[in-house]
């Protein structure tokens, strides 16, 4: 069996990283990424050779048979999302090193939790059994709660506690689905679920309470409230972190469930349902975030707005065409992918402008664009993503999901990808006009180090490139998936 | 604030209604997992069933689960680290409590090693185990009495992670011949499984007396009615 190393190292590595980051003294703990990050991407990389090489696979953890045990599935989509994980996360780790060394000691708890958000994350990729995903959310989202409250301030804590509640009620309604689901047909595994579930009220009272507590935990329109305080105050690696991973893994358990379970057992309306939710999260969020003051508060309304464009998916893939639920399924994983660069990239660079003028006050950024550009080109690419300009992710996903719309005949849907972009394009130019004001002719601000501006670059950088080159994830992602060959 | 009441009434009673019908209306499961777990329970190594299912056939979920439990005591360090005045010294300096303390004790030490024990067949394990050692050890808290050893942080570190410890080191060697992860040889599944339980229960009482002992002196409670006594500044 290919990966039978590098699987398990998957989830097992960053958990021993995770307890032994806490063991270390402070100092210490930021230095494990050192050994961490590479066996992270060698163990990344392999599994994707596994799955080109070799298929899609199923793990047998325990070498227990999939009803009595648990199995683990690498697919197109698990290794993805893997992939992505290592990127992201290691990039923010690389910045996280450097920046938290002007923070309090009590923030080096940021590398432990960081190791076990890792392990729930990478456990979330590969589930595939709905009580082991309960477990993966828990893990994930303990451990992002924690990283909210990190600095500890009393916004920070409200903020982490308000972030709790909602992810335990969203768990729980979770919990509650699957509780249910087991109690009908005897088993926790998705494709012996697949194959036994049928359309009754307990399938659907199931899926509607794990559809429900999956929509709190993905911040959709209107669940969102938690989501822009806990985002837009935390420390600046965490925003990233949070906004580009953990909010993704809720919405691909729901995809998940979708795919096994969702257009048999729905209601019809149920997809068109989530798609209006979606296009309502791309217009509040949009104008949320234009008529924001805080740096970090505008980008956190932008994944509240981003976020809504993952939902199309639901009616674009459901009673459609093939072609047109492919063309769906490969333009909702770019913007995923896209979203998760390029939003890393921009609170990073939001980071690293709030670091240079010591304000979260966009209005004192006035002319730090002759200052700071570097900072403000990272913000910009990774704004030319989000507003899904080419050659960018953002647009190819865009191109992609209005190309399944014209496909379905379902044209309304592409009023939301244009006026969507349009308030995109208004908030992030809302933060350029004022960096390119004339200001003081001499320069304030403050340098950050290198490495924060490096990172923030690289992040951006990938947010087009994976434009420019969409077709080779693209064709992994479909590995093992429904939406097979074309 | 009465629209919300009535909202948050409907949305209640609305979900209670769903659920009822949900669970009323249910099929009979076409798979019978307690068949398989019976037929399975001769190479898992415990003769109790839920052990069976938590140690060894479901043992991922449950090596999880242990992360859940550090990550709430890895949170509750950092703000703790974060406010760092000390927690003050609980306690009701009664010789009665004392004198009961003294009974009370060795009697739970007893019960926490037999409910370990009583895990392989019957009902019982690491998690019932780790949770009696965590009440004697909140008892002896409020009693007032102190133990140097638990204010020594990389004592209770590693005390807090020897479990999850053990059984990821445990889940990881026993794959060298060539399984996978957390396939525990047959042969030798019972003793594994009872190292990792023996393990596990200090590190879960630990942990959930650390969550107790980590918890703010009520002086930061401002809904604290002795709070409010003390001189503001």
């Amino acid at each position: 069996m290919i990966g039978l190393w590098s699987l398990p190292l998957l989830f097992a590595l960053p958990l021993a990283l995770g307890i032994l980051s806490l063991l270390a003294a402070p100092a210490w703990r930021p230095r494990l990424i050192f050994i961490g990050l590479p066996l992270m991407a060698a163990a990344s990389l392999d599994t994707l050779a596994g799955l080109v090489t070799a298929g899609p696979q199923v793990y047998r953890l325990g070498d227990w048979i999939a009803p009595l045990g648990i199995n683990l599935v690498v697919d197109g989509l698990a290794v993805g999302m893997i992939l992505m994980t290592t990127l992201v996360t290691g990039l923010c780790a690389l910045y996280a090193r450097v920046y938290l060394r002007n923070h309090p000691t009590s923030t080096s708890f940021f590398w432990p939790l960081l190791w076990f958000l890792w392990t729930g994350m990478n456990g979330i990729w590969l589930a595939e059994d709905i009580f082991n995903l309960y477990v993966g959310l828990e893990v994930m989202g303990l451990a992002a709660v924690g990283m909210v409250a990190l600095r500890a301030t009393p916004p920070a804590l409200a903020a982490a506690m308000r972030y709790l509640l909602a992810a335990l009620l969203g768990s729980l309604a979770y919990l509650l689905g699957v509780a249910l689901l087991y109690s009908a047909y005897g088993t926790l595994s998705m494709a012996g679920l697949q194959e036994a579930a049928t359309s009754n009220a307990t399938t659907q009272v199931a899926l509607a309470l794990i559809i429900v507590g999956l929509l709190l935990k993905t911040a959709l329109f209107p669940l969102h409230a938690w989501l822009p305080p806990a985002h837009g105050g935390a420390l600046t690696p965490v925003s990233a972190l949070l906004s580009a991973l953990v909010i993704k893994a809720s919405f691909y358990i729901l995809l998940r469930m979708w795919l096994m379970l969702g257009p048999e057992v729905t209601p019809d309306f149920t997809a068109g349902l989530l798609g209006v939710l979606g296009a309502g999260a791309v217009f509040y969020g949009g104008w949320m975030a234009w008529r924001q003051h805080h740096l970090k508060q505008l980008v956190a309304y932008s994944t509240v707005a981003q976020v809504g464009y993952l939902f199309l998916f639901f009616p674009l893939v459901t009673n459609t065409g093939p072609e047109a639920a492919r063309l769906a399924w490969d333009g909702t994983l770019m913007m995923l992918f896209a979203h998760a660069l390029a939003k890393a990239a921009l609170f990073l660079s939001a980071g690293n402008l709030i670091l240079a003028v010591g304000s979260p006050q966009i209005s004192h950024l006035i002319g730090i664009s002759r200052f700071r550009p570097m900072s403000l080109f990272s913000f910009g690419l990774a704004g030319v993503s989000l507003m899904g300009l080419p050659p960018s992710g953002g647009f190819t996903g865009k191109w992609l999901l209005l190309h399944s719309a014209l496909l379905s005949g379902q044209w309304w849907w592409l009023i939301v990808l244009f006026l969507g972009g349009l308030l995109s394009a208004a908030y992030i130019f809302k933060v350029f006009r004022m960096s390119f004001r004339e200001g003081p002719q001499i320069d304030r601000s403050v340098t950050p180090p290198l490495t924060l501006d490096v990172v923030a670059l690289l992040l951006a950088a990938s947010a087009i490139l994976i434009g420019l080159t969409a077709h080779v994830p693209l064709h992994w992602l479909r590995l093992g998936m429904a939406f097979g060959a074309v | 604030m009465i629209l919300r009441a009535v909202f948050a009434g409907l949305l209640c009673l609305g979900v209670t209604v769903a659920l009822g019908w949900a669970v009323l209306e249910r099929p009979a499961p076409v798979e019978n997992l307690p068949e398989r777990v019976a037929a399975a329970m001769p190479e898992s190594g415990v003769e109790h069933p839920i052990t069976a299912v938590l140690l060894n056939f479901r043992s991922y979920d449950t090596l999880l689960e242990i992360a859940v439990l550090l990550l709430a005591v890895v949170v509750a360090l950092a703000l703790r680290e974060a406010q760092p005045d000390r927690p003050e010294q609980m306690g009701l300096d009664n010789p009665l409590l004392r004198a009961v303390m003294a009974w009370l004790l060795p009697l739970m030490l007893v019960v926490a090693g037999f409910l370990l024990w009583a895990g392989a067949h019957q009902p019982g394990g690491a998690f019932q185990a780790g949770s009696v050692l965590a009440a004697a050890g909140v008892l002896l808290r409020l009693a007032g009495v102190t133990a140097d050893w638990l204010d020594n942080a990389v004592l209770v570190r590693a005390g807090l992670a020897l479990g999850l410890l053990t059984f990821l080191g445990i889940g990881m060697l026993v794959m060298l011949p060539g399984v996978p992860f957390l396939t525990y040889p047959a042969a030798h599944a019972g003793t594994l499984i009872l190292v990792i339980e023996l393990t596990l229960t200090l590190s879960i009482g630990l942990t959930l007396l650390s969550l107790f002992r980590l918890n703010p002196p009520y002086a930061d409670d401002p809904d604290d009615a002795r709070a409010q006594e003390a001189p503001k500044p």
